[in-house]
């Protein structure tokens, strides 16, 4: 999902209009504000990217950015600001402070949306390792251990003598690991760890 | 004509020569009285000797004629002639007749006077009178003289008559009063003892003396006489008296007008050195100045005005109008402001056009004075010329750099306007851009197209390439440069004109634009330009100084109202207001309160304001902020 945050009614109309040419589905914002609160905790679609104007009245697009950053949802919401002549520095800046990137308008719009694309695929794929995150997480401190001997390449029998437990008992911990990790080989779990 | 020290020697010899001779002559008069006197006395003296020896004379004639009478006979009247010599003689004591034996036989004393007891002089001299025959004087003894006359008869002594003096009575007889009055008579014998003396008025004082011997046979007495009078006084009558008062007064005289000449001569110099120190002065003006008498003929000018005109003064000084300096172009006005010159009253100052020699012009300020002579008459005209070239030249260099100046702060808005149109213009390109390229994306995805979807896309490029092409249109409208040209405006028209480019600003600022100037005001006499512009500065200023206010209260309001012939436009800000300090310089040339700002807005908006007569002046907004308003005039109806 793109979110063009810009208070410019124009703006908002042609970009959502360019997007959903390139069948991206939009959402547009007047200001930030507006944004911030739609975005809460950070949005449940595979891939988000923010698309901000950095001059608007009430709160700016940078401020916007920072407000995003004390969440903790940049990484997720990748943002492209969109800059006037004379406000380039301030987009360097926030560039500089993790911003994905900036476009100076007039700008290409097809090169936009392929950034747009790019960032998208940047946040489906910093959600993904977050869930992995997530599973890796909700392991024991045993089931970690097995984990690592597993990617080893280690057989159970090994593991089991490296930690003085049982075969039966390793392979348990195995059942869980791919339980939790929602793998059904030891290849898929590689490949998510990768 | 002497000069220098010696123009005194003349009246100091003439001076000189007067003391001399006013000293001179008192002495000169004394001399002359004195030997007149002395003259006189001795003519006195000799006419009183000669009194004297008349009388003795006439007594020795009578007393010869007795001695004769004698010598002849017996005389029987011995004694009544002897009587009557003595009536005639009053200076005679007696007279006796002596015998031959001595004896005094008849005597004309009462008493009988013993002969005097001869002294040896005496003796001497009876005995030569014996011997000669002869009468003779005796010598005299004390205040007596003898005179003694030996008569003979046939050869034979007989006896002698003697004749006895009395000298003082001789003076007193013989000596007129007038005389004795003036001067002490003396008798004296040869050894100068006194003998007798007459001082009927005091003693003498020996300053005029004269001594006349008188040689009587036998004896010799000397008559001398003193005057009473002392010797003349130097300054004894009027006339020196006069003379020397004169000369006196005549000397202070000439003190009182050497110290009158001196006064004089030391004013003279003063005089001389202002009289230089002024036609100095006026040499050294690069001020002109013209003296005229009423009838307008020029008197006198200073070399600065000859050189204003660049004619000497010898052309100038003396002429009537028309004048060589005046143009012949403005010939009207000298003729008229002439006229009143003539009539009395003048422009006290005016600026006209002077003609050089060499024919260019020169533009001058005169300032005319009454000219008043020392009774407070007036006698003419003073007038100074100033050469104003150089200040007209430098107004007009001002004027350029006035303009030049409209035109950078032109240029700087039109900079800024650029800039921010470059930002605006951004807008509805990206806009278009947006569209079309959405549009091809879909037209290339292979896939079948609702044109609905197209239509609208392309709708909206239209209309932002409108919007794209009104913003560049009110620039242009804007930029172009072109004289100050007045013509009736309507405000309404020309406000709702810069309300894209007002609206550009205030919408980047988020400011509200509240244009109330009502449509049905009068049109007003101005140049659209220079109008538009003082609206830009203004609401770009109302704009910035809204940066600080809550953006709900951001609002830009327009407004105008019309009275008395003029129309007053407001532009009110909500913004933080002027602080005092700031007013003070508010509309001073590069004074600005932003840290970009030229300083140039509100002066060359105030000269704008300023050039269509009306004025620009700013007030705190009741609701807060500032409301600038400026007047401009009515366009009347035969102008419109």
């Amino acid at each position: 999902m793109l979110h063009i945050v810009d208070d410019e009614d124009v703006v908002r109309d042609s970009l959502s209009w360019l997007a959903q040419s390139r069948g991206i589905a939009a959402r547009s914002y007047a200001d930030g504000a507006g944004f911030l609160e739609a975005a809460g905790g950070g949005f449940d679609t595979e891939g988000d990217c923010v698309l901000l104007d950095v001059r608007m009245p009430g709160m700016n697009g940078v401020a916007v950015f920072d407000q995003l950053t004390v969440r903790g949802l940049a990484a997720r919401l990748p943002v492209i600001f969109l800059t006037g002549h004379g406000d380039v520095p301030m987009a360097v800046d926030a560039l500089k402070r993790g911003a994905f990137d900036f476009f100076e308008k007039p700008f290409n719009d097809n090169q936009l949306m392929d950034r747009v694309q790019e960032a998208l695929a940047q946040s489906r794929r910093a959600g993904e390792a977050a869930a992995v995150q997530a599973r890796l997480e909700s392991l024991s401190a045993r089931e970690r251990e097995v984990l690592d001997l597993i990617m080893a390449g280690k057989m159970n029998k090994v593991i089991a003598d490296e930690l003085g437990i049982s075969m039966r008992t390793v392979e348990v911990h195995r059942a869980h690991i791919f339980d939790k990790m929602q793998v059904k080989t030891a290849v898929e779990l590689a490949g998510l760890l990768k | 004509m002497l000069t220098g020290p010696w123009r005194w020697l003349v009246p100091v010899l003439l001076v000189l020569l007067l003391v001399s001779v006013v000293l001179w002559a008192p002495w000169q008069a004394r001399q002359m009285e004195s030997t007149e006197r002395q003259e006189q006395l001795i003519a006195d003296t000799l006419w009183v000797e000669q009194t004297i020896r008349f009388e003795l004379t006439r007594n020795e004639d009578a007393m010869a004629a007795l001695a004769a009478d004698l010598s002849g006979g017996a005389v029987p009247d011995l004694r009544a002639r002897l009587d009557a010599l003595m009536r005639n003689g009053h200076e005679l004591r007696r007279v006796l007749w002596m015998d031959a034996e001595g004896n005094v036989t008849a005597s004309t004393a009462p008493g009988s006077l013993a002969p005097p007891s001869p002294s040896p002089e005496m003796r001497a001299a009876l005995s030569l009178a014996h011997s000669s025959g002869r009468a003779m004087y005796m010598p005299p003894v004390g205040v007596h003289m003898d005179y003694y006359v030996p008569v003979r008869r046939n050869g034979i002594y007989i006896g002698g008559l003697i004749a006895t003096y009395n000298l003082g009575t001789l003076l007193e007889e013989m000596v007129p009063w007038w005389f004795a009055h003036e001067n002490q008579v003396s008798l004296t014998d040869r050894d100068e003892h006194v003998l007798a003396r007459r001082a009927a008025a005091g003693p003498g004082r020996g300053v005029y003396t004269h001594k006349h011997p008188m040689d009587l046979p036998g004896a010799t007495i000397i008559l001398a006489t003193d005057s009473v009078k002392s010797a003349p006084r130097l300054l004894p009558n009027m006339l020196v008296g006069s003379v020397v008062a004169l000369a006196v007064a005549l000397l202070a005289s000439l003190a009182a007008l050497w110290r009158h000449i001196n006064r004089r001569l030391a004013a003279e110099g003063a005089l001389r050195q202002q009289m230089a120190f002024r036609t100095a002065m006026e040499n050294s003006l690069v001020t002109g100045l013209r003296a005229r008498d009423l009838e307008g003929r020029i008197t006198y000018v200073n070399p600065a005005f000859c050189d204003i005109v660049g004619l000497p003064a010898d052309e100038i000084v003396g002429r009537a109008p028309p004048m060589p300096y005046w143009a012949p172009e403005a010939m009207s006005e000298y003729q008229q402001r002439f006229a009143g010159v003539l009539a009395g009253n003048v422009t006290p100052q005016f600026e006209t056009i002077y003609q050089r020699s060499d024919g260019s012009r020169v533009p001058v300020l005169i300032f005319e004075a009454p000219l008043v002579d020392a009774e407070g008459r007036q006698t003419g005209w003073m007038g100074s010329i100033l050469d104003i070239s150089d200040r007209k030249r430098a107004e007009e260099l001002a004027r350029q750099q006035q303009e030049k100046l409209q035109a950078s702060a032109r240029l700087a808005t039109m900079g800024e306007m650029a800039s921010m149109l470059a930002h605006e213009l951004n807008q509805p390109l990206a806009a278009i851009s947006s569209y079309t390229t959405g549009a091809l994306n879909l037209l290339d995805g292979g896939k079948p197209v609702e044109p609905n979807l197209i239509q609208r896309a392309l709708e909206q490029a239209r209309v932002q390439a409108q919007r794209a092409g009104q913003i560049i249109r009110s620039v242009h409208e804007f930029v172009k440069k072109r004289e100050p040209q007045r013509r009736p405006v309507d405000l309404f028209q020309l406000t709702e004109g810069l309300r894209t480019l007002i609206e550009l600003q205030a919408r980047r600022h988020f400011v509200v634009f509240d244009n109330a100037i009502p449509g049905g005001l009068p049109p007003v006499l101005a140049d659209r330009m220079m109008i538009e512009q003082v609206l830009l500065n203004l609401t770009r200023n109302a704009i910035d100084a809204m940066a600080d206010t809550d953006p709900a209260q951001r609002v830009l309001r327009l407004w105008a109202e019309h009275e008395d012939g003029m129309i007053t436009v407001c532009v009110a800000d909500r913004g933080t207001g002027i602080p005092a300090e700031v007013a003070e310089r508010l509309f001073s040339p590069f004074f600005s309160t932003k840290s970009e700002g030229m300083g140039m807005g509100l002066s060359v908006c105030r000269t704008a304001v300023e050039f269509h007569g009306g004025t620009l002046t700013h007030a705190p907004n009741p609701g807060g902020g500032t409301v600038f308003q400026f007047t401009l005039p009515v366009a009347n109806n035969e102008e419109a």
